[in-house]
């Protein structure tokens, strides 16, 4: 089985973000991580290899930085990795992510892509589905297992409350839910190896692209600004004893917000 | 007039509550005469779940093929892009259910166009128009404007308020799409439903969750009762789903759920920045917490100090009093 998995670096989940002036940029603190969700989809690659061989394979669209999540990928035992530099396309719209993948992904051979359910910072979980009909090939959502026997390839999907059973043609694009294994801790031997191994690197151009494609006139959507959340006013807190305070708040809920 | 395609999604007997919220959100900001709103329904629609959605719409498209009995992402693309391309639509929106948002970016592929996911609100009448949707767990939004043609969009549920039926009831149309077999490459070979008859965390409009402050799995029942006496669906926070006293789908926050509700009690929950980014767009919170300091009480409407062992039932046995009153 050869598995291409499909990740991204993403700001730390505890990273500060902030709105930059006027609403047109954002401030985040640089501290990153490999995307929570994309641990699990590479966790699962070295599972499957493990039990049915092949290699696994690491690939990302984003800045020269972004090369430290495919070294703790390699930390973790992937094979190889690659990485496609180019900084306006992976600040672009999932669409432009989504067709820069795909083109690197026709030169590649592979039975699998593991890809994460969503990145936490444009929480946009759209790609790894628009790679799948880039490619036209099936695709199985919001997976927590995945089975390989006898020729057949059956992943369970966690849509909501209800849980599917899939059976579905390789190759196919799968997306990673919480629940579908432990991400293992990288070993130090594998640290070691990942700090030494030679990552190779291409551009937008090397896959037929061009870079004015991910500018603003070139994407499909645009961010016109950011907005902060709602601001919820300070909260009023309910005094008295416990039993005079819950009956107190059911008034409120019932009588004043009449939500219940 | 510009046409706007709503993709309705059956659950059961009958539509879902988004599919609704969405129709009459369209039916609002189609009053102007600049669109014409149809609703698409794919693959099983039970009489009653047709009757419904006509008294919302007038219009309903209902593709019938075999192969789209049951829900496969190529095959609810296809035919749904195929549907657009066909009339021209300038606008599919779904609800940002597990299955909208699983097949609408192919859709938006199919097309050649872009995708909003998880939009939280809409000015339909700017010129262009623009959607605001979560970023970072609802740490901050983006305003998006599309530069091509059709707008994709998938909704949150709760963002739009549901309206009134009509009494008028809108025309039924039923139409093939032409899904040969060999273009789906999924097979569905068992769907298990969740053993439970309240609503989805993620259309709740009532809420309540606990957390590590409960001690203990069984100590639950405390919120199921409250839950119970509301017609609230129960939630969970991360730890207590990492503990296994709750299952993974009553998990509210980042590898959660994301909930929208009118109404969330969140008892014995301290309030980390995981939780509250999937429940911060909830319109009246509620927090009981012993610690006065509890992080959860920022992002509070009301709060109460005190010990949720003493204030849960406390509050059951006032709604029962209430509601025999």
């Amino acid at each position: 089985m050869d598995i291409l998995v499909l990740i991204k670096q993403v700001p730390d989940p505890e990273a500060l973000v902030e709105i930059g002036s006027e609403g047109k940029d954002l401030n985040i603190e640089p501290k990153f991580a490999i995307n929570l969700f994309d641990e699990y989809a590479i966790e699962e690659a070295l599972k499957i290899r493990e039990a049915h061989g092949g290699k696994v394979k690491a690939i990302t669209l984003g800045s020269a930085k972004a090369i430290e999540a495919l070294r703790t990928a390699i930390a973790m035992g992937a094979d190889e990795a690659m990485l496609i530099e180019d900084e306006g396309f992976a600040a672009g719209d999932g669409y432009n992510t989504a067709l820069v993948l795909s083109r690197a992904l026709e030169k590649e051979m592979f039975d699998i892509v593991l890809c994460g359910r969503q990145a936490i910072d444009a929480d946009r979980g759209e790609v790894p589905q628009m790679i799948a009909q880039f490619l036209g090939l099936p695709h199985v959502g919001v997976v927590v297992k995945l089975d390989i026997a006898d020729g057949k390839t059956v992943a369970e999907s966690a849509f909501e409350g209800a849980k599917e059973v899939i059976e579905v043609a390789l190759p196919a694009v799968f997306t990673a839910q919480k629940g579908l294994n432990e991400p293992r801790v990288p070993l130090i031997t594998g640290v070691m190896k990942a700090m030494k191994v030679q990552i190779p690197k291409l551009t937008v151009e090397d896959l037929g692209l061009t870079r004015d494609m991910a500018g603003p006139g070139g994407s499909k959507t645009k961010i016109l600004q950011y907005l902060p959340p709602k601001k919820r006013p300070a909260v009023q807190f309910i005094e008295g004893e416990p039993a005079h305070a819950a009956a107190e708040a059911v008034r409120i809920l019932t009588e004043v917000e009449r939500v219940i | 007039m510009d046409k706007v395609l709503v993709f309705v999604e059956i659950k059961g007997d009958g539509p879902r509550k988004v599919s609704l919220e969405l129709l009459c959100e369209a039916a609002r900001f189609a009053q102007n005469g600049r669109f014409s709103v149809e609703a698409v329904c794919i693959g099983r629609l039970p009489d009653a779940a047709r009757d419904k959605l006509l008294s919302y719409t007038e219009k309903l498209v209902h593709f019938t093929d075999p192969e789209l009995a049951v829900y496969s992402p190529e095959g609810y693309a296809r035919a749904l892009a195929g549907y657009a391309r066909e009339g021209g639509a300038k606008m599919v929106i779904a609800g940002a259910t597990g299955i909208g948002r699983d097949f609408l970016p192919r859709v938006a592929v199919l097309l050649e166009t872009g995708i909003a996911s998880d939009v939280t609100g809409a000015n339909w009448l700017n010129e262009p128009m623009t959607f605001v949707r979560p970023m970072f767990g609802g740490k901050v939004f983006a305003e998006v404007v599309f530069s091509t043609s059709p707008v994709i969009l998938t909704v949150r549920p709760n963002s739009f308020a549901m309206g009134e039926a009509q009494e008028k009831g809108g025309e039924y149309i039923e139409k093939t799409a032409g899904i040969s077999p060999d273009t789906i490459h999924t097979k569905v070979v068992r769907v298990e439903e969740a053993s439970r008859d309240t609503v989805d965390l993620t259309e709740a409009d009532l809420i309540v969750a606990g957390g590590r402050g409960l001690k203990a799995a069984e100590n639950f029942n405390l919120i199921e009762e409250l839950a119970g006496a509301i017609g609230a669906t129960v939630g969970a926070t991360r730890s207590v789903v990492d503990a296994k006293w709750r299952e993974q789908a009553d998990q509210i926050g980042k590898s959660g759920k994301t909930v929208s509700p009118k109404l969330y009690i969140g008892a014995g929950i301290s309030g980390a920045i995981h939780h509250i980014m999937g429940m911060d767009t909830s319109k009246v919170v509620l927090a009981i917490n012993r610690d006065p300091n509890a992080i959860i009480f920022n992002y509070a409407n009301y709060g109460i100090v005190g010990d949720l062992f003493e204030v849960l039932p406390a509050m059951t046995q006032e709604l029962k009093k209430r509601k025999e009153g």
